[in-house]
């Protein structure tokens, strides 16, 4: 209860500090607006070009490209912990969250929202709904109900990845470039892993899940029964993965060693 | 009375790493690096009752704030005991965290971009403050530190001064019975210490708040602390009053003269004073030194005996500093200096 009304206090905070400057909120609306734009198109374009892949159509290609963006969306406003090892490890600011009483990843995430990065899930959502009309696909009553479990499911799958990658810095001093190269392998997820042989398939199934953010649970509004076990497990995987990448955080806090001078 | 801190044989080593030289050495560093472990903080004890004001002091690199670091919960000590609050500050974290105030002079507690008032009533629902405990209380803080003019600014527009007593500040806003302080005065003006060691004092005295705190300052430990804790290269070399810390290690003054005249040493010397003096010339500042002991009026007899004979240009008292005392405890023996609390 008490981290419920933290985290709408720091998301109140977040709205004032935003709203201040407002002529910075709109200008960047509308260039975030403008990214999303181009983007779409983008996706129309290259897609356009697409033949069947393995079984999948042009349509399908697009719906999970549509679908990935949401919980990719929500993952950006969340775990908006990119910078976490210069920000926090070697400029020493985990010094202050460590003194304050609240876990100190939630802080962290709380500190960090970026909600502007929603914008990518409307994208999603036209995307998704270009592509679903074109294949005619029926909108069941539980579907919505689906969609925002599959979509939190496969948010907490990635940012799960990259609180684990974060957490190496508790445990190395050495600048690792792991972090942007995890951002490139994140959108193998976006495409059908029957594409892919069969290791790298078994890599984004089960070590970095990033099947799950995408295609898994896509493959289940466009039913396709095959997947429907990995679809459904789309929640269940982004918890326990979530679940581990905390066990790893805490212990890497154990090993903080502060910024030194 | 409860301790409000239980240390015992408490340790923190750190690993350095050191590279190679070469690109052979770099070649085998990827394998396996080169390293020393070194104790930052070297199997100490100590407690501290509660409403005792500490001063915790050292020269640079001691171990000081790697123990408050410890103290409060940022790191695991390698070994040894810690009790804060009756609690194991790293373990218990969160709780801890809600029975301590912790400001860091070189580092800001605050949001860098929020007006200051902002950051206050965020770390009021952070910490569950009351509404009617939080007017009263801080209302109280905002006079006595006199912020009230820049609550409504950001923090990263605040002067160092001012940013110090909106930390100092904000670390109260839970009135915690227990106050950690790294380096509170580094670098502020005069007045503002003033104010924040007036403020500390009155703090102690409402509350019965306890007070750790680090300094390079001895005012500040002359003002608000009654008891040191001094440690060197991470381990503590002293341990009690500060009148008797002085006494026996900072026993002497220096004071520095400049003179309007042509003044030779022998003159100096041969003043009629009634205590021990000895005089030296620093040529590359045409300064005079005196020295003597710090006993009675010494100070001004030796002052007045100079101004009476010679046109002063300038006079100038100088502190012993902390770096000098540790230097004097090495040269008279460690041994004689540890005493029991
Ligand atoms: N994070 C760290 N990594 C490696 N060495 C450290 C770190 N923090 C402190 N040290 C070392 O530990 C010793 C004590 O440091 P510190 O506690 O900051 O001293 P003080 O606060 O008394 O100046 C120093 O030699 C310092 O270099
Ligand atoms: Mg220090």
């Amino acid at each position: 209860m008490f981290y419920v009304s933290m985290f709408f206090q720091y998301m109140g905070q977040y709205m004032k500090t935003r709203l201040q400057y407002r002529a910075d909120l709109v200008v960047e609306i509308l260039s975030d607006l403008l990214n999303q734009a181009v983007n779409l198109v983008f996706i129309l374009v290259v897609f356009g070009h697409t033949q069947l892949l393995a079984g999948w159509s042009k349509d399908e290609i697009i719906f999970i490209y549509g679908f990935f963006l949401v919980p990719y969306a929500i993952f950006s406003s969340f775990f908006n912990i990119w910078d976490f090892n210069d920000r926090y490890i070697v400029k020493g600011e985990m010094d202050r969250i460590l003194t304050r009483p609240i876990h100190s990843l939630f802080q962290i995430i709380l500190e960090r929202i970026e909600l502007e990065s929603l914008f990518g899930a409307v994208t999603g959502l036209i995307v998704i709904f270009y592509a679903g009309s074109s294949i005619g696909l029926e909108i069941a009553w539980y579907d919505p109900i689906l969609f925002i479990v599959f979509a939190i499911g496969g948010a907490l799958a990635y940012g799960a990845i990259f609180i684990a990658i974060a957490s190496i810095g508790f445990w190395s001093d050495a600048k690792n470039s792991i972090m942007p190269m995890m951002y490139n392998i994140g959108n193998y997820g976006r495409y059908p892993v029957d594409i892919y042989n069969k290791v790298i398939r078994f890599v984004l199934t089960w070590i970095l899940p990033f099947a799950f953010v995408g295609v898994y649970p896509a493959a289940y509004f466009l039913g396709k029964k095959e997947w429907y076990a990995f679809s459904f497990a789309t929640p269940i995987i982004g918890l326990i993965f979530f679940m581990i990448a905390v066990v790893i955080w805490n212990q890497g806090v154990k090993r903080y060693r502060g910024a030194g001078n | 009375m409860s301790n409000a801190i239980e240390v015992k044989q408490l340790r923190k080593e750190f690993k350095v790493f050191s590279s190679r030289s070469g690109l052979k050495g770099a070649f085998r560093d990827l394998l396996t690096r080169k390293y020393k472990v070194v104790p930052a903080v070297n199997d100490i004890n100590f407690t501290v009752k509660q409403g005792e004001m500490v001063a915790y002091i050292g020269e640079n690199g001691a171990g000081k704030s790697t123990t408050i670091k410890m103290l409060t919960g940022i790191l695991t000590p390698t070994s040894g005991s810690v009790r804060v609050n009756g609690m194991d500050p790293h373990r218990e974290r969160e709780k801890f965290a809600r029975t301590i105030g912790v400001v860091f002079g070189q580092r800001s507690q605050l949001w860098w971009d929020i007006a200051v008032q902002e950051s206050f009533r965020l770390l009021k629902k952070v910490y569950k403050v009351p509404d009617e405990q939080y007017n009263e209380h801080m209302a109280h803080i905002i006079e006595t530190l006199d912020i009230g003019p820049l609550l409504d600014k950001p923090v990263r527009k605040l002067s160092l001064g001012q940013r110090m007593r909106c930390e100092l500040a904000a670390a109260l806003i839970h009135n915690p019975p227990l106050l950690f302080l790294d380096e509170p005065t580094i670098g502020l003006d005069v007045l503002v210490k003033v104010k924040i060691r007036q403020f500390l004092k009155d703090i102690n005295q409402k509350y019965n708040t306890t007070i750790l705190l680090t300094t390079h300052d001895l005012a500040d430990i002359e003002a608000v602390c009654d008891r040191v804790v001094m440690l060197d290269e991470g381990k503590i070399i002293y341990d009690g009053g500060l009148q008797s810390l002085k006494n026996n290690w900072a026993e002497e003054k220096e004071i520095h003269f400049q003179f309007l005249e042509e003044v030779r040493l022998s003159q100096l010397e041969s003043l009629p004073l009634l205590f021990e003096t000895s005089w030296d010339y620093d040529e590359k500042n045409q300064t005079f030194i005196a020295y003597i002991k710090e006993e009675s009026d010494n100070i001004s007899q030796l002052i007045s005996a100079v101004v009476s004979h010679f046109k002063i240009k300038d006079v100038n008292i100088l502190e012993t500093s902390i770096e000098e005392i540790v230097r004097n405890i090495y040269e008279q023996g460690i041994s004689t200096a540890v005493r029991g609390v």
